[in-house]
C-alpha cells in the first residue's frame, strides 16, 4: 500500500442470503482511494455503490476480501471497535442530512465530540470552528427547522468534520437539494479535499456533481468498470 | 450538552404527546396516592395506637356490654395505673341528621387521666365534671356544627330512646393522630340514670393505663383470666388490636383498594411504553445516523431510557403536585369532617408520596426496556434506510 493510498479494497464481496437465495451484490472488487482526493462513485440503482460505501464506512462486513484503511484492515474489528473507529476516522454525510431537529446547528456539531473525553467547552469551540469552516457561524444558534436544504447540509458536513476525520463518505449528498445549493455543497467537499486532505468518497447518481470529482468509478452489477 | 440532556430534549420534542403522557403518569400518581391514603389512613389509627392502654370488651363482639362492677377488678390488676369506661351512644343531632359522628358516654373523672392525647382547658374540664349535663366535643365537630361553649344541644339515639339535652362544656383538641376530633363525650352516669332498672350498670369497654407498654400482652390475658369463670368473659387486647378488630371488617376493601393502585400504575407503565416505542421506531433513521457516526449500541438505550426517565420524573412530579392540595385540601378535610371516626388524620404519608415518585421514575424505566433493548439491536445499514 503506497503512502498516499488512503483506502484500498481487494477481493471484495458481498453476498446477501434471501428467501435461502444467494444475491452477489458485489463481486471481487478492487478499489484505491489516495489520500487528499476527492472521488465519486456512480451506477444504476442497484449496481452495489450503497453497499460499497458502508462497506468503506465500516457500517457493514464484506462477505470475502480486505477493506484498509490508513493500513488498518477494517473487516477484522469487532462491532464495537467498529464504531469507535467510526467515531475516530470517519465522516458520514447523509442525502437526508440527518440531524436531530431538538438540537442547534452547533449541537448538532458537536454531537459527535460527546464520545472523546474533550471538555463541554472544548467540544463547543471545535464545534464552532467546523461550522465557520462550511461558512455557517451566523446559524450557530439555528434549529435544522430554521435552516434551508443547503444549510442543513452544511451542518452535516461541519458534524462530519469537527472530529477531524481522515476519510468522508458521503451518500447522494446533493440528492435532496436544488442546483444552486448542491454547487455550493460540492465546491465545499472539493475545498475539504484540496485544503484540508481529506480522502473524500460520494456516492451520486448526478453526473455533474460527479464531474466535480477528481476520479469517477462507475459500479455495474456489483464490478467496477472503470 | 449531555447524554441525558439530549434525551431530556427528546422527551420534548413531541410536546403534545408529551405534554398527554406526562398527564396520563400525574393523573396515575394522583390516583395511587389518593387510594394508598385511603389505606394508610385507615391504618393510622393502629399504628398511632397508644402503647400503654389496653381495651377490655365482651369475648364475642364489642356490641354486647360488660358488667359495670368489672371496672374495680381490672383497676386491680397489677401494673394497670388507671382504668376508665365508655358506652357507645350511636347520637344524632336531628338539625344534621345525616351526619355521623361518634357519641361515647364516658366517666368524667378517669376518662381524660387515661386518654392523656385528648386535650381539653383545665377550666372546661372542670365545668364538664360539674355539669351532668355537660359535653366535650372534638374541635372539627365543633367547627363544622357551629357549635361553641354554652350551646345547648339536642342528641337523639337509636339504641336510647328520648330526648337527649346537653350543655357544651369545652372542646378538645388532640396531640396524636389517631384521635378522632368529632367525638361526643358526655357524662355516663347522665346516661345510665335515664335507662330502665334491669339495663342501668352495663358499659360497653374498659380501657386501662398501664405503666410497663412491654407487658400489655401478659396483661391482657391475665385479665381475660380473671373473667374466665364469670357469666360474661372478655378480650382485652392492646389499643391497636383493638383498633385493628375493629377495623377489620373493612380488610378486604383496603386489600382490593390497595390491588386497585398497583393495577393504576401498570396502566401508566403501558401507556408510557406504548409512547416510547412510538418515539423510537418515528427516530430509526436518526438512531441509524448516529450509529454510523460512532455511537454504541448502549448510548442509544440511554437516550431511550432517558427519554422515559425525564417523562416518568416530570409526571410524577406533576402527580405529586396535584396530589397535594386535592388529597390534603380537598378530600382529606371533608373525610376527617364527615368520616372522622374511620379517618381521624387523612394526609399523604412523607412514606406514599416517595413511593408513588419512585414507581413513577422506576415504571418508566421498566417501559421503555422493550424500545430500548430494540434500538440497541438495530442494524445500522437497515436503520438508515428505512423510513418510519
Amino acid at each position: 500500500m503506497s503512502e498516499s493510498t488512503m483506502v484500498r479494497v481487494r477481493g471484495l464481496s458481498k453476498i446477501y442470503e434471501r428467501g435461502g437465495e444467494q444475491l452477489k451484490v458485489l463481486s471481487g472488487l478492487d478499489l484505491d482511494l489516495a489520500e487528499g482526493t476527492f472521488e465519486a462513485l456512480m451506477g444504476p440503482s442497484g449496481s452495489g455503490k450503497s453497499t460499497l460505501l458502508n462497506i468503506i464506512a465500516g457500517l457493514d462486513r464484506p462477505s470475502s476480501g480486505t477493506v484498509e484503511v490508513k493500513g488498518e484492515d477494517i473487516s477484522r474489528l469487532s462491532e464495537s471497535a467498529l464504531a469507535t473507529w467510526r467515531s475516530r476516522t470517519l465522516g458520514f454525510i447523509f442525502q437526508s442530512y440527518n440531524l436531530m431537529p431538538v438540537l442547534t446547528a452547533l449541537e448538532n456539531v458537536e454531537l459527535p465530540l460527546l464520545l472523546t473525553k474533550l471538555g463541554g467547552a472544548e467540544r463547543k469551540k471545535r464545534a464552532e470552528i467546523a461550522l465557520r469552516i462550511v461558512g455557517l457561524e451566523q446559524r450557530m444558534d439555528h434549529y435544522p427547522r430554521q435552516l434551508s436544504g443547503g444549510q442543513e447540509q452544511r451542518v452535516a458536513i461541519a458534524r462530519a468534520i469537527v472530529n477531524d476525520p481522515a476519510i468522508i463518505v458521503a451518500d447522494e449528498p446533493t440528492g435532496d437539494l436544488d442546483r444552486q445549493s448542491a454547487d455550493d455543497i460540492l465546491t465545499l467537499l472539493e475545498k475539504l479535499a484540496k485544503d484540508m486532505n481529506k480522502t473524500i468518497l460520494m456516492v451520486t447518481h448526478d453526473p455533474v456533481a460527479a464531474d466535480r470529482a477528481t476520479k469517477v468509478h462507475r459500479l455495474d452489477k456489483g464490478a467496477l468498470s472503470s | 450538552m449531555t447524554f441525558l440532556g439530549l434525551s431530556a430534549k427528546n422527551a420534548l420534542r413531541n410536546r403534545f404527546r408529551t405534554v398527554l403522557t406526562v398527564l396520563g403518569v400525574a393523573i396515575a400518581v394522583l390516583a395511587f396516592v389518593m387510594l394508598r391514603t385511603v389505606v394508610w389512613a385507615y391504618n393510622v389509627g393502629v399504628e398511632a395506637a397508644a402503647p400503654d392502654r389496653i381495651v377490655t370488651r365482651h369475648k364475642v363482639t364489642f356490641v354486647m356490654q360488660l358488667p359495670k362492677r368489672y371496672i374495680d377488678t381490672i383497676r386491680q390488676e397489677p401494673g394497670v395505673t388507671v382504668a376508665t369506661w365508655a358506652n357507645w351512644f350511636g347520637g344524632k343531632d336531628p338539625k344534621h341528621d345525616r351526619e355521623f359522628f361518634s357519641t361515647l358516654a364516658v366517666d368524667p373523672e378517669t376518662y381524660f387521666q387515661v386518654y392523656t392525647d385528648v386535650a381539653v382547658a383545665p377550666a372546661d374540664l372542670a365545668a364538664f365534671k360539674e355539669n351532668r349535663r355537660g359535653a366535650i366535643v372534638g374541635d372539627v365537630i365543633a367547627k363544622k356544627f357551629g357549635w361553641k361553649v354554652g350551646d345547648k344541644v339536642s342528641l337523639k339515639s337509636p339504641i336510647f330512646p328520648g330526648d337527649w339535652e346537653f350543655a357544651i362544656s369545652g372542646i378538645y383538641t388532640a396531640t396524636r393522630k389517631s384521635v378522632d376530633r368529632s367525638t361526643f363525650l358526655f357524662h355516663w352516669n347522665y346516661l345510665n340514670e335515664g335507662m330502665a332498672a334491669r339495663q342501668r350498670d352495663q358499659i360497653g369497654w374498659v380501657v386501662a393505663k398501664v405503666s410497663n407498654p412491654a407487658r400489655t400482652a401478659d396483661m391482657s390475658l391475665a385479665i381475660d383470666r380473671k373473667f374466665d369463670e364469670r357469666d360474661t368473659q372478655t378480650l382485652s387486647q392492646s389499643e391497636g388490636a383493638f383498633n385493628a378488630s375493629f377495623l377489620g371488617m373493612f380488610t378486604a376493601v383496603l386489600k382490593a383498594i390497595d390491588v386497585v393502585s398497583i393495577v393504576i400504575i401498570g396502566i401508566m407503565m403501558l401507556i408510557l411504553g406504548n409512547t416510547i416505542a412510538m418515539g423510537a421506531r418515528e427516530r430509526t433513521q436518526e438512531y441509524g445516523a448516529l450509529r454510523a457516526i460512532g455511537f454504541l449500541p448502549r448510548h442509544l438505550a440511554v437516550f431511550v431510557l432517558g427519554e422515559s426517565f425525564t417523562i416518568g420524573v416530570l409526571g410524577g412530579t406533576v402527580g405529586l403536585l396535584l396530589s397535594y392540595p386535592i388529597v390534603q385540601l380537598g378530600m382529606g378535610r371533608f373525610l376527617e369532617e364527615n368520616m372522622g371516626s374511620f379517618f381521624p388524620y387523612f394526609r399523604i404519608s412523607p412514606g406514599n408520596a416517595l413511593l408513588a415518585m419512585l414507581l413513577a421514575v422506576g415504571m418508566s424505566l421498566v417501559a421503555a426496556g422493550i424500545p430500548a433493548w430494540n434500538v440497541t439491536r438495530l442494524r445500522v445499514v437497515d436503520a438508515l434506510r428505512r423510513v418510519a
